[in-house]
């Protein structure tokens, strides 16, 4: 029933694609042209912005900043959204575990501006100044529903009854856990905990109402934005989205491998 | 041996229901703690009032009569509901026709399609928007490349610092988010089961509305709350590529918490605000598609 419509949808795929990709593409060119005026044609090229990109007084802070929390999000969101995904296989009760499946997922719903005022006030009510610990928690929140989403699609192939054949063997349920299960799922766990990383080095959101005056890569990108034009933010853009790139497929070659 | 067994078998009887709630716990008590409590405590502050930066206990309704009341607050309440519906309207089509070419008519390609275009959701989100400015600004590449092709001799000035500009934006950024839910739903649809259907003489758009938008209208649902919450709670978006004329309430809300004229509550009322929208939204575009379903 397609095939006449074949070179018709070949057209909108690479239309779809182009209009997505079209921002990344610019950014990335733009960051290695001599004119600070982002327009065509393009007369040189230069490595310029990446030198004043690093001079910025703010950058160690904000690099520092930004690799803590995405090693926090890493870690706190791949271990406790893994077991949460482990926790829901193994309910035996389905209505039940699509309910909390369903509810996990409410913070990648509700609005990042929602979810960060949210925490704001309650910081403030429970009186912890704002910072990284409260930009911290805020970035674990919004990484588990996605840690949880990409372990629960993996784990429900998980061939469980080769546990119970290695109970059945003499395997206590800790040997169990680390000789059969752990070295099985952790290609995975890791594969969620890079995309968690990914996803805190790109949120700006939550981060600008709970960090208070500490900065991270994206609320200095912004801060610069709100300034004017600077090709200096191509620069830094463009490398924050290579990183962001290599952790998100690194993420996917590790999820595809067969467990 | 046997008392081993079966020591064994009503240990596992027993502790099994424990156990197994054993791995929700760490990522249940964070839930609870800091979301579920969280967004009590706002729905509790847009009850208080606010004077200077103190917050005053209270339990009145005053924030959000005066959110209904003011025509500046309704203005812009009316014009995120506008940018949000024309934000969904474009992308919910465009997401279900690249599911269904995805799933039917791709096939393997398909996953490879998906994932370029899940790849561009996790591709800077500040970036992203930002380079439209420079795409669509007055001397940006589409200006002037339509210049020189000498379509148009003055710059359109509409596409940047607009409505129109912040509809485009938005449109790439909630695009590969409602391709998800569309995409899963139709993985479950059979493909003989549309091939059956236009075996038996239904046209093709008589198979689209009757049978293949019914069985996915789940995932049409969902693709549309996703981007209509995501339109009207975007902030950042109105910000840098709107004009003065493209305030948005999330501009709003952000503002009566991270300003100079701070106010919590009035902030944390219109967030609820925001939200309510949307339920009754999401209720008004059911009830319309399954009436244009059946009809």
């Amino acid at each position: 029933m397609v095939r006449g419509s074949h070179l018709l949808s070949r057209l909108f795929v690479a239309l779809v694609l182009f209009y997505l990709y079209a921002p990344i593409l610019v950014t990335v060119v733009f960051s290695f042209t001599t004119s600070p005026r982002l327009s065509l044609p393009i007369e040189g090229l230069t490595f310029d912005w990446y030198g004043r990109a690093f001079a910025d007084p703010l950058i160690p802070m904000a690099l520092q900043n930004s690799a803590i929390l995405a090693l926090v999000s890493a870690v706190g969101s791949g271990i406790a959204g893994a077991a949460f995904a482990f926790g829901l296989v193994m309910l035996r009760n389905g209505r039940l575990r699509l309910a909390l499946l369903t509810t996990s997922m409410l913070p990648a719903i509700v609005p990042l501006l929602v979810i960060g005022i949210a925490l704001a006030v309650f910081f403030r009510t429970i009186g912890l100044p704002q910072g990284l610990f409260g930009a911290a928690i805020g970035h674990v929140l919004v990484c588990l529903p996605f840690v949880i989403l990409t372990m629960n699609a993996r784990l429900e192939s998980f061939d469980f009854s080769i546990l119970e054949a290695a109970r059945d063997l003499g395997a206590s349920r800790y040997q169990a856990f680390r000789d059969i299960t752990l070295p099985l799922v952790r290609p995975s766990v890791v594969g969620a905990a890079l995309l968690a990383a990914a996803l805190s080095l790109d949120e700006f959101v939550v981060t600008w109402f709970n960090i208070g005056t500490q900065q991270t890569v994206p609320t200095l990108v912004w801060g610069l934005m709100r300034r004017g034009i600077d090709p200096s933010i191509n620069a830094i853009a463009t490398l924050l989205l290579a990183l962001l790139v290599c952790l998100v497929v690194g993420s996917n070659l590790l999820n595809r491998r067969k467990s | 041996m046997g008392e081993l067994l079966g020591n064994s078998l009503s240990n596992s009887a027993e502790g099994a229901q424990a156990r197994g709630i054993l791995p929700l716990l760490p990522a249940g008590a964070f839930y609870a703690l800091f979301f579920g409590v969280p967004m009590l405590s706002l729905l509790v502050i847009s009850l208080w009032r606010a004077q200077g930066f103190e917050l005053i206990p209270d339990f009145t309704l005053a924030n959000y009569q005066k959110i209904i009341e003011s025509s500046l607050y309704r203005g812009v309440l009316l014009r995120t509901v506008g940018v949000g519906l024309a934000a969904a309207a474009i992308v919910v089509p465009v997401a279900f026709t690249l599911a269904y070419v995805m799933r039917f008519v791709f096939e393997r390609r398909g996953q490879l399609i998906l994932q370029l275009v899940l790849l561009s959701l996790f591709s800077g989100y500040l970036v992203r928007i930002y380079a439209w400015r420079t795409i669509l600004g007055k001397q940006g590449l589409l200006n002037s490349a339509l210049q020189s092709i000498g379509i148009i001799d003055q710059p359109l000035d509409f596409l940047i610092y607009s409505n129109v500009a912040v509809v485009i934006t938005l449109v790439g950024l909630l695009l590969p988010l409602a391709v998800l839910p569309l995409f899963s739903a139709m993985q479950n649809v059979p493909r003989n089961l549309l091939e059956a259907a236009r075996d038996l003489g239904a046209g093709r758009f008589y198979v689209l509305r009757t049978v293949l938008v019914p069985l996915v209208m789940p995932g049409v649902r969902t693709a549309f709350a996703f981007a209509f919450l995501l339109a009207a709670g975007d902030y950042v978006t109105p910000s840098l590529v709107g004009g003065t004329q493209s305030v948005m309430i999330g501009n709003i809300i952000a503002d009566q918490f991270r300003g100079t004229g701070t106010n919590w509550p009035l902030g944390a009322a219109m967030a609820f605000i925001v939200v309510g929208v949307t339920v009754l939204l999401y209720l008004a575009i059911t009830q319309l598609m399954r009436w244009v379903t059946r009809w």
